[in-house]
């Protein structure tokens, strides 16, 4: 409706725009900020989660939070930021609660990769599923790096922030994972 | 650079040069070591393979399930606080009230008809009564304008009417005082 393009054109607010007015409590900008960025946290959510469930959850969880703490936020440009980052530490804190179950009898556990997972049951290629299966060998905090360095786009710095290190030290686990993905693609091995 | 981490080949060059020269040798500018070790070809074809997958992966446009959206504003609207409540002008008896943040909405609105101008934020403050018992309220109106908005007051003024006309015929307040803050600008198309 009104609060979600500009009239000139009919072209979609920029993202300050929409912050600044849904802190003042304009839902129908807040709606339009969702639409804009649920998917990029779900597919991330899912990559790092491989359950669908846990993916939704941590969405939900992430975009109520944002929503409640938009007064703290100083800068209007740093709201996708922020998005990434409580989306990414949200997930860990997931797949934290996870591993004593994991611990307790391999067997039994629930394994992540199960056929509820249309997303993964579609994929047409095999070096994708390649690469997904490889993905759930790094650790959790490499696979958050090298996730939102290569298939997110953030920047070095931005994802040290997520992590709570530097912007050289992501560099060095990125490049590290990037070599552990290589090695499984290798078709002939 | 400090980042090798031990990924060296046999040949001694690291994972990580390779990466960095995938582009140049896949444009034929490969030196004479590319151009001959074993070790490099098969990291170079283990890193192509990666590379494609990961573009694959980054394509993968899976969308969150349809209901996801409502179930968040959901949450979002339950949690909607309302602000200040400021009074319409009526001929019944008892009290016509409007929120704050509707009167904002429909200001912003107004704002946002003039091109090459956005409403940010929209402070509304009721500063006493009108006698048809409508508030007279003043307005604090953040703008942004477009980086290539060549009118600068004109625009401005124009700003100024659309808001002062809309609080007046779409809402029915009276505004005493209006002030308009240039804080920002964007690009245009953003």
């Amino acid at each position: 409706m009104t609060t979600t393009t500009s009239a000139e054109s009919g072209t979609p607010l920029d993202d300050a725009t929409l912050v600044s007015r849904a802190r003042e409590g304009d839902v129908r900008a807040y709606e339009q900020l969702v639409l804009r960025y649920q998917g990029p946290m779900f597919r991330l959510a899912t990559r790092m989660l491989v359950n669908r469930g846990d993916a939704e959850d941590v969405v939900q969880e992430v975009f109520l939070t944002a929503w409640r703490r938009l007064a703290q936020l100083t800068e209007n440009a740093a709201f996708v930021g922020w998005l990434y980052r409580t989306t990414t530490n949200r997930c860990l804190n997931v797949i934290r609660a996870r591993r004593p179950q994991a611990d307790v009898d391999l067997d039994l556990a629930e394994s992540p990769r199960t056929d509820a997972q249309p997303a993964i049951a579609v994929e047409v290629s095999v070096q994708l599923a390649a690469l997904n299966d490889a993905l759930q060998e790094l650790t959790p905090e490499q696979r958050a790096c090298w996730l939102l360095r290569e298939v997110h786009g953030r920047s070095y710095e931005e994802i040290g922030d997520v992590v709570g290190t530097s912007g050289t030290a992501v560099r060095g686990r990125i490049a590290r994972a990037r070599a552990q993905l290589a090695e499984v693609m290798r078709p002939w091995r | 650079m400090a980042v090798n981490q031990g990924y060296e080949l046999p040949c001694d060059r690291a994972l990580e040069q390779v990466w960095e020269r995938l582009d140049a040798v896949g444009e034929g500018l490969a030196d004479e070591h590319e151009l001959t070790c074993p070790h490099c070809r098969t990291a170079r074809e283990s890193l192509l393979a990666l590379r494609e997958a990961t573009q694959e992966l980054v394509a993968e446009t899976e969308h969150p399930p349809p209901d996801l959206l409502g179930r968040i504003m959901s949450a979002v609207r339950a949690e909607v606080r309302r602000g200040q409540m400021v009074n319409l002008p009526t001929t019944e008896p008892g009290v016509v009230e409007v929120s704050e943040q509707a009167v904002a909405v429909v200001l912003r609105y107004a704002a946002d008809s003039v091109g090459g101008v956005r409403a940010r934020r929209c402070r509304v403050r009721k500063v006493g009564d009108g006698e048809a018992g409508e508030s007279l309220v003043e307005v604090e109106l953040t703008l942004a304008v477009s980086i290539h908005n060549s009118m600068g007051s004109e625009a401005l003024n124009r700003v100024r009417d659309r808001v002062s006309a809309a609080a007046a015929a779409r809402v029915g307040l009276r505004l005493v005082k209006l002030d308009l803050v240039v804080d920002d600008i964007y690009e245009a198309g953003e």
